[in-house]
């Protein structure tokens, strides 16, 4: 069963792969991609990685391919401007790309491989549970990593998208700018309050 | 204090000259430079009467004193000291350096007055004086070398004083190349010295000389031979003699103490000086001998044609120092050493009354604009005259004395050499006579230029030039008239007994050969002086005449005999040639070239590689795709 | 019975490959950044077949990082060709080379 799916689901990867880089539209690039990242969840599901496929699905597919097609729904007609395939390099490109395939394909059939058979595994592999627990213990560093890294992305998102409508910074140097405003001070800032608070009541 | 420590101060007066010049002279006046200068050699020539009386007051064999200042050099085996020769020869030379050298700064003080480098002439002839004062009193090999390069360097910043004129500095720079020729031979004469006797102290190598240097040897032909060739180029005889005349460029009072009286017969000084290692080679010695006759007689009949007054004496100059090597060369080096003296003086007194004549003209030196000068510098003609007949070999003048002493003693000599010394001696006493009354006739009687006239004229009434260049010739005349005294043949033998010491006398002529050469000597003398009256004196067409009829004979002595020419083609042009081929093959092509290789593959290499730089995203993810390729290739195929 | 993680490898390999074949190919940065995508994505497949034939975890742990940084690269990525639009650039990577030394 594992195999009949891992043929059809390759099968369906390779080509919507191709269909990716092939296409001229981009929209139907980004539809093709979205099929190719179905296809490997189905893979991740084969290999037992239940948290991963989901993952793919939610985060890749749904969130990250919904944001490029908001941005070539943005573009509209600007994404195809001018397309064409090829130009320079074009031959030596597949060559290169020819060529790694097949040492990978050497490379693999070569070595009397070791791991023939899946290793045996707990009934909770790739389980939710498992890859918190994991994430929480062995591997925190990545965890906050991550987290770091997604609240740059936001920053550069924002900034790169809608970097116009930030508030500018005053012109000239630092000097000629106007002074900056007294340092905050909690009790200046109460019996400001309080004064405002008697002469409110004064008037 | 004995000779050698006088010895040491004579040395070195001429030097505090020099640093009074350097250290003090900026800030005081040119003529107190002058008489500083000046002063110095007179203190010098102080120390060499205080020398020669010491010297005088010790017994004939300890008469050589060597004074050794100080461990110079010392590398192995080689070992030189600082150490100065006192003895009658050096002496000699010393009271002549000295004496003749303090004249002519006197006399320079009023001739560059008014030049605005008259310091640094000072401070050359200083200089000079130094290095010629080193070389004559140099205990050993080394410091003679060094007192003959020095002398070099001095002729030459002399000569190219005046550095703004072109012919001076192109002078300059002859007399100089043709006496680095001589210092090669002198320091590879020095080093077969050294080969086989391993010594470079004179007195080892003179008592070591026989044993070691085999008498009539392949070597001691050879060392005598190099030291010949420094010889010759430094006097300016032939083949290396083309310089003197040229040399004529610098001030006149140079040309007097350089190429008169000092640097040329520092040849004859080094002949004499090495007497033992010449008695080794009696071959070479008789060389010698023949290249002073070649030279006096050329020289001689060359300097009947010069129309520059100090050309004639330079050519002079050449002869008489032919009759110096003559002597040396047959053995009388007494006689040959007795002519220097005296040829100092009467051939700085020409120079310099020359000197008076120029600057009375205002520095022109071409005998056809002259003539009549009698009227207008009578002390000075009367001077000159002396020195005229000194140089002509006319009784009781001192030069007739020495001159005819060396041809004496080639007479008694009797072989081949000597008999050709002797009769080409003969004539070129006739031909001295010729050109020497030519000149003083030309110069000095007859009528008067228009050039002559305007500026003799102009100075009537003002003397005949400063009185500094004026008591000096007078002194100079002196010496000319009574030098002889020195060596009156049957009557005194002062010079010869003198010099016994340090270089023997071999040859003593008999009375009869004395007399009969003084005879034939002054007969020519005076038949010279009729022939030159006959064609010059009054101004007669004969000389055009002559000229004409001998045409083929005058051309070739107006071109010096060729020797100019074949110089500029044997040496000059190829030099030339060769420099420009190096400049057009190796400096252009290799040397610049390879300069501009190196910065254009440099820049060539950036532009290559700066085509990787592109700017295109997609070329260089295919340059990641291709290395990667490349590189699991290598993995897979086990490469190492 | 499951295929060796040989074929796993090849076909891990082919999108790579297929992926890298996209962005040196096209030159609109949308269709490169998606080649992009399925570049990552060939590596996160054999990520988790490793650790599935291996034992262990931590290739899914490392996939989902690789998920993450993606999604993070692509927001940049995407801001970048939108910021490019708004100022009237050409969006083909062959014109954009002012980078160029």
């Amino acid at each position: 069963m594992g195999i009949v799916i891992f043929y059809l689901a390759g099968a369906a990867a390779i080509g919507s792969a191709i269909a990716v880089i092939v296409q001229r539209n981009p929209f139907l690039a980004a539809l093709s991609l979205i099929l190719h990242l179905g296809s490997l969840a189905a893979l991740y599901l084969v290999l037992q990685g239940d948290f991963v496929a989901v993952a793919q699905l939610l985060v890749y597919a749904g969130a990250v391919m919904v944001m490029f097609l908001f941005v070539i729904a943005y573009l509209g007609d600007r994404a195809d401007l001018d397309l064409r395939r090829g130009g320079i390099g074009a031959g030596a490109a597949a060559v290169a790309g020819l060529a790694i395939f097949i040492e990978t394909v050497v490379a693999v059939s070569d070595s009397n491989s070791v791991l023939t058979s899946p290793a045996q595994v707990a009934d909770s592999f790739g389980s939710p549970q498992t890859i918190g627990r994991l994430f929480l213990t062995d591997h925190l560093l990545a965890f906050e990593a991550i987290s770091l890294i997604l609240l740059v992305g936001a920053i550069a998102g924002v900034v790169l998208g809608a970097g116009d409508l930030l508030p500018k910074r005053p012109e000239g140097a630092p000097d000629e700018r106007e002074p900056r405003g007294e340092r905050y001070d909690l009790r200046r800032e109460l019996q400001r309050r309080e004064h405002e608070a008697e002469s409110e009541v004064g008037a | 204090m004995n000779a050698g420590g006088y010895g040491w101060l004579v040395l070195l007066s001429p030097l505090v000259g020099v640093a009074f010049n350097v250290g003090v002279g900026p800030s005081v006046s040119r003529r107190a430079v002058g008489w500083a200068a000046s002063l110095s050699v007179l203190a010098g020539f102080v120390f060499s009467v205080l020398a020669l009386i010491d010297l005088l007051g010790r017994s004939d064999s300890q008469r050589a004193i060597i004074s050794t200042g100080w461990h110079w050099l010392s590398g192995g085996s080689f070992q030189v000291d600082a150490s100065i020769l006192v003895d009658p020869l050096s002496a000699v030379m010393l009271l002549v350096i000295t004496g003749v050298g303090f004249l002519i700064h006197a006399y320079s003080t009023g001739y560059m007055h008014g030049d605005r480098e008259e310091k640094r002439f000072f401070a050359y002839l200083n200089l000079f004086v130094f290095s010629m004062l080193l070389l004559v009193l140099a205990g050993n090999f080394v410091f003679l070398l060094a007192g003959w390069g020095l002398v070099g360097l001095s002729s030459y910043l002399l000569i190219g004083f005046w550095w703004q004129r072109p012919t001076a500095v192109a002078a300059a720079k002859k007399a100089f190349v043709m006496n680095a020729i001589g210092d090669i031979g002198m320091a590879l004469g020095i080093f077969v010295i050294w080969d086989h006797v391993h010594s470079v102290d004179y007195a080892t190598v003179f008592t070591h000389a026989p044993s070691q240097i085999g008498a009539g040897s392949h070597t001691a032909n050879w060392i005598a031979l190099l030291l010949l060739v420094a010889a010759v180029a430094k006097s300016a005889q032939l083949p290396l003699h083309t310089w003197l005349p040229d040399a004529m460029e610098g001030p006149t009072p140079v040309s007097a103490l350089i190429h008169a009286a000092t640097m040329v017969t520092a040849g004859v000084y080094l002949v004499a000086r090495m007497w033992p290692l010449y008695g080794l080679a009696p071959d070479v010695s008789d060389l010698v001998a023949l290249i002073g006759v070649a030279t006096l007689t050329v020289a001689g009949l060359i300097a009947l044609v010069q129309t520059d007054i100090k050309r004639v004496i330079a050519y002079s100059t050449m002869s008489q120092i032919g009759y110096m090597f003559c002597g040396v060369g047959i053995g009388a080096y007494s006689a040959g050493m007795f002519h220097l003296v005296t040829h100092a003086f009467f051939k700085a007194l020409l120079f310099l009354g020359a000197g008076v004549v120029i600057h009375a003209l205002h520095d022109e030196q071409d005998i056809r604009k002259m003539g009549g000068m009698a009227r207008y510098l009578p002390y000075t003609a009367g001077l000159m005259w002396i020195g005229a007949l000194a140089l002509a070999g006319v009784p009781p003048f001192s030069g007739f004395f020495s001159k005819d002493q060396i041809l004496a003693d080639a007479l008694a000599r009797g072989d081949w050499v000597g008999y050709t010394v002797w009769g080409l001696g003969l004539a070129g006493a006739f031909v001295t006579a010729l050109y020497t009354f030519r000149l003083m006739l030309l110069v000095f009687h007859g009528e008067p230029s228009d050039y002559a006239r305007r500026h003799g004229d102009a100075h009537a009434g003002h003397g005949e030039g400063p009185f500094s260049m004026l008591w000096t010739i007078g002194v100079l005349a002196v010496g000319a008239l009574f030098a002889g005294v020195l060596e009156i043949p049957g009557a005194t033998h002062g010079m010869r007994n003198f010099l016994e010491p340090t270089v023997p006398a071999h040859l003593d002529p008999t009375g009869n050969q004395e007399f009969g050469t003084s005879a034939l000597a002054v007969a020519l003398a005076l038949v010279g002086l009729y022939a030159a009256h006959a064609l010059w004196g009054r101004r007669s067409d004969a000389p055009r005449r002559i000229a004409a009829s001998t045409a083929p004979l005058e051309h070739v002595l107006q071109d010096k005999f060729g020797f100019d020419r074949l110089y500029d083609w044997a040496f000059y042009r190829p030099a030339v040639a060769l420099a420009r081929g190096g400049q057009r093959l190796w400096e252009d092509a290799a040397v610049l070239g390879s300069m501009n290789a190196v910065g254009s593959a440099g820049s060539w290499t950036s532009r290559l590689l700066s085509a990787a730089q592109s700017g295109l995203v997609r070329v260089y993810a295919l340059a990641i795709a291709i290395g990667i390729a490349v590189l699991a290739a290598w993995l897979i195929t086990g490469a190492s | 019975m499951s295929p060796g993680i040989g074929s796993w490898i090849t076909l891990s390999s082919a999108l790579f490959c297929i992926g890298l074949a996209g962005v040196m190919l096209r030159r609109n940065p949308l269709v490169i950044l998606l080649s992009l995508e399925i570049m990552l994505n060939a590596g996160n497949l054999l990520l988790v077949a490793g650790s599935r034939y291996v034992g262990g975890n931590d290739g899914h742990v490392l996939a989902l990082t690789v998920m993450a940084v993606a999604a993070a690269e692509v927001v940049v990525g995407l801001g970048l060709i939108v910021a490019l639009a708004r100022r009237g650039a050409p969006l083909d990577v062959d014109e954009l080379r002012s980078l160029r030394g």
